[in-house]
């Protein structure tokens, strides 16, 4: 739940700046076309940590509703190819609920030493994002 | 003179690695060496659409960087065996390129060589090789591998199929006789997928002399001629002469150590062309990625019984996964090392095996410790049982009912099975026998009812094997599709001083041939076991050989030796006869010496030599020296067996199956040195319980692999298994010199479904009739609940 | 850095990567290559050592945080030619075949011994647990431990 309206929310995740800010691990992001991205992250939880390079785009766009991130991110460790499913429900005045559903397939060493603490990595990286946001409202308020 | 035959003499080997002071490949640091690392694809099924090396190349301490664009190896490594598909078309055999040029068929596939000046700095260059993939859907599972639209290994058939092939009776007659069977049981199950896990990861050093234009390559191999052998006149083409294959000490093998990789051809490749050693080791992340795995058998199998419960057909369907690219022995695991032990040891009439073997977006599947046999092994002993449990018969009183009677191979002939093979002597009945007196059945079964009405579960498995080994009849194996014969050479060379030199084309990565060899090369020859060396591992020293797999040494290669002992004797027969001024008729050999019937007149064996080598003094015509080789090509496979038997207790809460006890009685023929044969089985029946309870290699949807460490793939410690009681009987193999059978493989191989079969029992009041292997704590306490 | 270690009673002293390990150090500069690298994960036990009295698995450690220990390795627990009781044991009770994981079996044993100098078959292999040994089913190498023991203590 996130202290919004839709489109507030809606606005801060097509703006690259925001993006790069709340998106965890994130170091830069530069647009290279419209919804797209050339990104280059840095992730450490636990055992998993890395330099990421690659794109991440938003596809299927409802406005102001809903949309997906894809993240195609290489790495030495391995590649992550993850499509995180977002859907913005206004609640009340300034509440939106974020609902999400995420998808991560991965390979190389990544997959093989990683697959078990994925998910809790994921869960990790999803409740950064969406303190960042939290944060980054406020902020902007 | 003291006899060693059947002695447990320690190991002589054991000094050197008890002081570390063994040498295996990667012990070994030569001259202006170089060291390596591979560029290996993250994905199971890509097209290459780039190799960038430029960053790589002008790293520090970068020597060279290679890619398929360098034209390495044409051929590609060569699979060692040919099994044509049923309707005559040929084995689809494609080409497996010493590195990926245009497309990634599995997981770990090498796309690029990296040679620098230290590991490390090789390591870092290889980061900065940029590949750029097009990921691709793969199929992982040999069952989906056959099923419409799966994605295709190799585009260029229709489908994914490599060959397949069947065995035994007309199916429609054993479809027949199951149709009007009294009672039909039926299994259907994964044999899984295994990683070998020596514990030496795979090590090589190429080593080309610009010089002498000749090549050196140590490696980590079971079988050095025959690396030696596919490496020139198939890998590379080059001359086999000017290479030389040294594998000194290696760190097991288990199977995974036969095959030629492409590792080994690639850097000999390169050696040549960068003009220095290279060394590459693998580490156990490549290990599981790259070493050929074992079993993979998706297996629907129905065995109809009698109301008496003797069986009356067998009819199998399997589909055996390959792996990407056909390995050196693959063709023939999953077909005739696998369904020619369809016969078990039961008098089954009518079998029928049909297996279907696709390529799959996986790293090769090849031998691995009893190959096709512990399939075979696991079908039979687990379906007989469970036909037993249905039928309420005890597991025992089915297996006597349908055993083979005893045969000895020589009064009594051998049994012709419905597949194929003669089985050489075997005693069946004897094992069971003798394994249920060393359980205590009866008490046992008292036990399980008492534990069962305090709510604790013990269960007891039984698996009555037979497996064949000694590969093998090269004239047999040759009609049955193998491109190499399988002999085996052993040269025995007399020193003038009469110590004795003997050099065997098998290979020890833990056998303990130096002992065991030496120990029945001092009884033939009479003289102490101080004065025999035995040598391996190294193409120059040795003329020739096959190699140590298929629970072969001693029965081939060991045969090989007394042919050479006998020509000695021979030869050395005429000798003595002429220093003694006897008729050779006259002469015995005994204790080392020759001596003329019924006097006291007698010369040494030393004497013998000196006289071969200095022969002033000497028989007309006769060549000086005294050092023979031969070949032994065996006329029939050996076929050890035994009766192992599991006692497990499962935890009601957890699932959790503890094994309390092992039992083991094996029949391998004659035994030359029983604790080493103990350790041997041993040791296999460790891994077999690993694959019943513990051990699964896992590829995800993707073909990524989900168990590529020791963090996931869980293998037997020490505090996972109890003592093995071990015993055995004796039925000497009629068709070898020394009358054995072989010993390397059989724990493996008998030990898995007797687990399973225990913890079935275990759970049987329950209503449990099967599990999947591994059997881990959740899927059995899963089965618990239903 | 440079670092100083005793190994086997002899001290070195290198200049070496911060980023190697023990093992790398062992084998590779001191040319001890008695200690094996059976895996990257330190789950099979190959490289044990024992620093400063305690069995370590080498790979975990780098070279820079032994500075100043003191390290044995298998090639220092014989006498000569003359085997430690546990060598002795492991030759006696056939507890290795390829050897390649003998030396961090040995290492750890001296390990159990030292802690529990009459170990039970239980306690044996709750301390074997570190230790991959593919060949032998851990058999004989309990075998072996125990009547090591004996040896010692008599």
């Amino acid at each position: 739940m996130l202290s919004a309206n839709t489109d507030v929310l809606w606005k801060m995740l097509n703006d690259p700046k925001v993006l790069e800010k709340v998106t965890p691990g994130i170091k830069t992001l530069e647009a290279q076309g419209e919804d797209s991205y050339k990104a280059i992250s840095e992730v450490k939880i636990g055992p998993v940590k890395g330099e990421f390079k690659g794109d991440l785009a938003l596809k299927d766009k409802v406005e102001g509703e809903s949309c997906v991130v894809v993240l195609d991110q290489k790495s030495k460790m391995g590649n992550v190819v993850a499509e995180i499913g977002m859907t913005l429900v206004q609640k009340e005045e300034n509440q939106t609920e974020v609902q999400y559903t995420g998808e991560a397939k991965m390979s190389g060493m990544l997959a093989r030493m990683g697959q078990r603490i994925m998910s809790g990595v994921v869960s990790t990286l999803s409740k950064q994002f969406f303190q960042a946001m939290e944060k980054e409202l406020q902020d902007s308020q | 003179m003291e006899k060693f035959i059947g002695k447990s003499v320690k190991r002589r080997e054991d000094a050197r690695f008890l002081k570390g002071a063994g040498k295996y490949t990667d012990d070994i640091k030569l001259p202006k060496m170089t060291q390596s690392a591979f560029v290996r694809s993250p994905y199971a099924h890509a097209k290459i659409l780039s190799v960038d090396i430029s960053e790589a190349e002008k790293a520090e301490g970068v020597v060279a960087v290679f890619t398929a664009q360098d034209g390495c190896g044409e051929y590609g490594v060569p699979c060692g065996w040919q099994v044509d598909f049923k309707n005559g078309e040929t084995m689809r055999e494609p080409q497996h390129p010493l590195l990926a040029k245009e497309k990634i068929r599995h997981l770990g596939e090498a796309v690029a060589i990296v040679i620098a000046e230290s590991l490390e700095l090789a390591r870092d260059a290889a980061e900065l090789v940029e590949v750029e993939y097009e990921e691709l859907p793969a199929v992982t599972d040999p069952k989906k591998a056959m099923e419409e639209g799966a994605p295709l290994v190799h585009d260029q058939w229709p489908d994914n199929a490599a060959f397949d092939w069947c065995i035994g009776n007309d199916r429609a007659d054993v479809e027949a006789a199951l149709a009007t069977a009294h009672h039909v049981t039926e299994v259907e199950y994964h044999n899984q997928r295994l990683a070998p896990n020596a514990m030496e990861p795979r090590s090589y050093i190429a080593d080309y002399d610009v010089n002498a234009d000749k090549w050196t390559l140590y490696t980590s191999t079971q079988n050095p001629h025959l690396i030696r052998l596919l490496l020139c006149a198939f890998a590379l083409g080059i001359p086999e002469h000017k290479v030389r294959v040294v594998s000194y000490d290696v760190g097991g093998g288990f199977g995974s150590k036969i095959y030629h990789y492409t590792e080994e051809a690639l850097l000999t490749w390169a050696s040549k062309e960068i003009g220095r050693p290279i060394k590459w080791t693998s580490d156990r992340s490549e290990a599981f990625l790259t070493d050929a795995h074992g079993r993979d058998h998706v297996v629907h199998s129905r065995m109809g019984f009698d109301k008496d419960g003797k069986i009356v057909a067998h009819l199998t369907d399997e589909f055996c996964g390959l792996g990407a690219y056909l390995s050196t022995f693959a063709p023939a695991v999953p077909t005739y090392l696998h369904g020619t032990l369809f016969q078990g040891v039961y008098t089954t009439p009518l079998i029928h095996l049909n297996v279907t073997a696709p390529f799959t977006h996986t790293v090769a599947v090849d031998a691995y410790r009893g190959a096709g046999r512990p399939e075979a092994t696991y079908l039979l002993e687990r379906i007989i049982s469970k036909g037993a449990q249905e039928m309420n018969m005890d597991p025992t009183e089915i297996r006597l009912k349908n055993f083979i009677p005893p045969f000895d191979g020589v009064e009594q002939p051998g049994y012709q099975t419905q597949v194929a093979l003669q089985y050489d002597s075997g005693n069946y009945h004897g094992v069971l026998k003798r394994g249920l007196e060393m359980l205590g059945y009866e008490d046992f079964r008292k036990e399980q009812k008492e534990a069962r009405e305090n709510g604790r579960l013990l269960g007891v498995g039984f698996s009555t094997y037979i497996e064949g080994c000694g590969i093998a009849p090269s004239a047999v194996v040759g009609a049955l599709g193998a491109r190499a014969g399988l002999y085996e050479v052993g040269q025995v060379r007399v020193q003038p001083t009469g110590k004795v030199s003997v050099y065997t084309g098998a290979h020890s990565h833990g056998q303990g041939h130096e002992t065991v060899f030496a120990q029945f090369v001092a009884d033939k020859l009479g003289i102490p076991m101080d004065d025999v060396e035995i040598e391996h591992g190294d193409t120059e020293q040795v003329a020739f050989g096959m190699g140590t797999y298929g629970s072969r040494s001693l029965a081939v290669g060991g045969s090989a030796i007394v042919k050479s002992i006998e020509k000695i004797l021979e030869k050395g027969a005429k000798i003595a006869a002429h220093k003694l001024e006897a008729a050779e008729g006259d002469l015995e050999y005994a204790e080392g010496k020759w001596t003329v019937k019924g006097t006291d007149k007698s010369v040494s064996f030393g004497d013998v030599s000196l006289t071969a080598y200095v022969p002033h003094d000497y028989p007309e015509g006769l060549e000086p020296g005294l050092d023979f080789s031969s070949f032994y090509d065996p006329t029939n496979f050996t076929y050890p067996f035994g009766t192992h038997i599991a006692v497990v207790e499962v935890d009601p809460d957890t699932g959790k199956v503890d094994l309390k006890r092992f039992v083991a009685c094996d029949d391998v023929g004659n035994v030359m040195n029983p604790m080493i044969v103990d350790g041997q089985i041993q040791g296999g029946v460790a891994q077999g319980v690993g694959q019943a309870l513990l051990e699964e290699v896992v590829y995800d949807e993707g073909g990524q692999m989900i168990t590529g460490s020791y963090m996931d793939y869980a293998m037997p410690r020490a505090d996972d298994l109890p003592m093995i009681e071990t015993d055995r009987t004796v039925t000497p193999c009629p068709h070898n010199p020394l009358g054995v059978k072989g010993a390397g493989e059989a724990g493996a191989i008998g030990s898995t479904p007797a687990v399973v079969n225990a913890v079935v029992d275990a759970l049987a009041h329950l209503g449990v009739t099967d599990l999947q292997m591994p059997l881990t704590p959740q899927r059995v306490w899963k089965a618990m609940q239903n | 850095m440079k670092i100083t270690v005793k190994v086997n009673g002899v001290a070195y002293t290198h200049e070496v990567e911060p980023r190697i390990s023990l093992t790398h150090y062992l084998r590779e500069i001191l040319d001890l290559t008695g200690t094996h690298i059976g895996c990257d994960t330190s789950g099979c036990g190959a490289c044990t050592v024992t620093m400063d009295g305690k069995a370590v698995k080498s790979c975990t450690i780098l070279a820079v945080q032994a500075d100043g220990s003191d390290i044995t390795t298998i090639e220092g627990m014989a006498n000569g030619n003359e085997m430690h009781p546990i060598q002795a044991a492991f030759k006696e009770h056939h507890g290795l075949q390829c050897g390649f994981c003998t030396p961090g079996m040995v290492m750890t044993a001296a390990d159990i011994l030292k802690n529990n100098p009459n170990p039970t078959e239980e306690e044996v292999r709750h301390g074997l647990e570190g230790n991959f040994c593919r060949c032998t089913g851990y058999h004989n190498i309990v075998k072996s431990i125990r009547h090591a023991a004996e040896q010692i203590n008599s």
